[in-house]
């Protein structure tokens, strides 16, 4: 557990020290698989599958816009940097094991499923939910249509 | 023993770094995802603590929401770039200056041509 926090910050870092944006998001994707195993070994299982699932089609995107932007330059980028960006990273996640905030306690009963929580108390916020994906998912189409269109 | 508000609020400081001293769009975008994970992270390693349910279930609301901002906002910097032909922030902000200046001077010398 602690070696995987230590990751988590390690690759964090990463993703916004390093100069090239392709090892950038290399290392965001990283970081996205290490807070979904934290989730799943934390009995989140539904929210490691969703992080993992959403996850990986916004770095696909991520990863195309990057060959997109990025300018190709053929200058090697020093290791001694990325070294202490490490270095760096490892000394920012010791608080982690010497600080302590603590979770605040609850006499709250806590015996809500989770698809009872999806259904039952949040079938409203998932329906709009699907709507607005459902309109996002048509304007693409028709923004992709009208380009084709033009192009003719 | 790990605490997790310290750990979100490391991954959380690690964004607001990258958000204010990076010049890439991209990188601004990266940063951005990683403030969402650890305001995510927070909030799912908190409720599974407690044993709620209903923490997993506002995360999925969470999680759409966040990929279709991020899926916007990917789409304008995309136009942005090709447009403009840099993806440096610093860089885009000077060309719209550089704009207004013109547009305003040419706005000047229409005035005077009218006199």
């Amino acid at each position: 557990m602690e070696l995987l926090a230590i990751g988590l910050v390690v690759s964090a870092f990463l993703a916004v020290v390093l100069d090239d944006a392709v090892y950038s998001v290399a290392s965001l994707a990283v970081t996205v698989t290490l807070v979904a195993i934290l989730y799943s070994l934390n009995d989140a299982g539904f929210a490691a599958v969703f992080q993992l699932g959403i996850s990986v089609g916004t770095l696909a995107v991520l990863f195309l816009s990057c060959e997109t932007l990025s300018e190709k330059t053929n200058e090697r980028k020093p290791l001694r940097k990325a070294l202490l960006a490490m270095a760096v990273a490892i000394l920012l996640s010791v608080p982690c094991f010497l600080v302590s905030v603590g979770i605040p306690s609850t006499s709250i009963s806590s015996d809500v499923s989770f698809s009872e929580a999806l259904w039952n108390l949040r079938a409203i916020d998932i329906i709009l939910q699907g709507l607005v994906i459902m309109t996002v998912g048509l304007g693409i189409v028709i923004v992709l249509q009208t380009k084709k269109e033009r192009s003719k | 023993m790990i605490d997790y508000i310290v750990l979100s609020m490391t991954l959380l400081a690690i964004g607001i770094y990258g958000l204010l001293t990076r010049r890439h769009i991209l990188k601004i975008l990266i940063s951005i995802e990683l403030i969402a994970t650890a305001a995510s992270m927070n909030f799912i390693l908190l409720a599974s603590s407690l044993n709620r349910a209903m923490g997993e279930t506002f995360l999925m609301l969470a999680f759409s929401t966040d990929t279709c901002i991020t899926g916007i906002v990917l789409a304008l910097l995309i136009i942005v770039a090709r447009k403009y032909g840099t993806a440096d922030i610093r860089k885009l902000a000077e060309i719209e200056w550089q704009e207004k200046v013109d547009e305003e001077k040419g706005n000047s010398k229409e005035i005077e041509g009218d006199v």
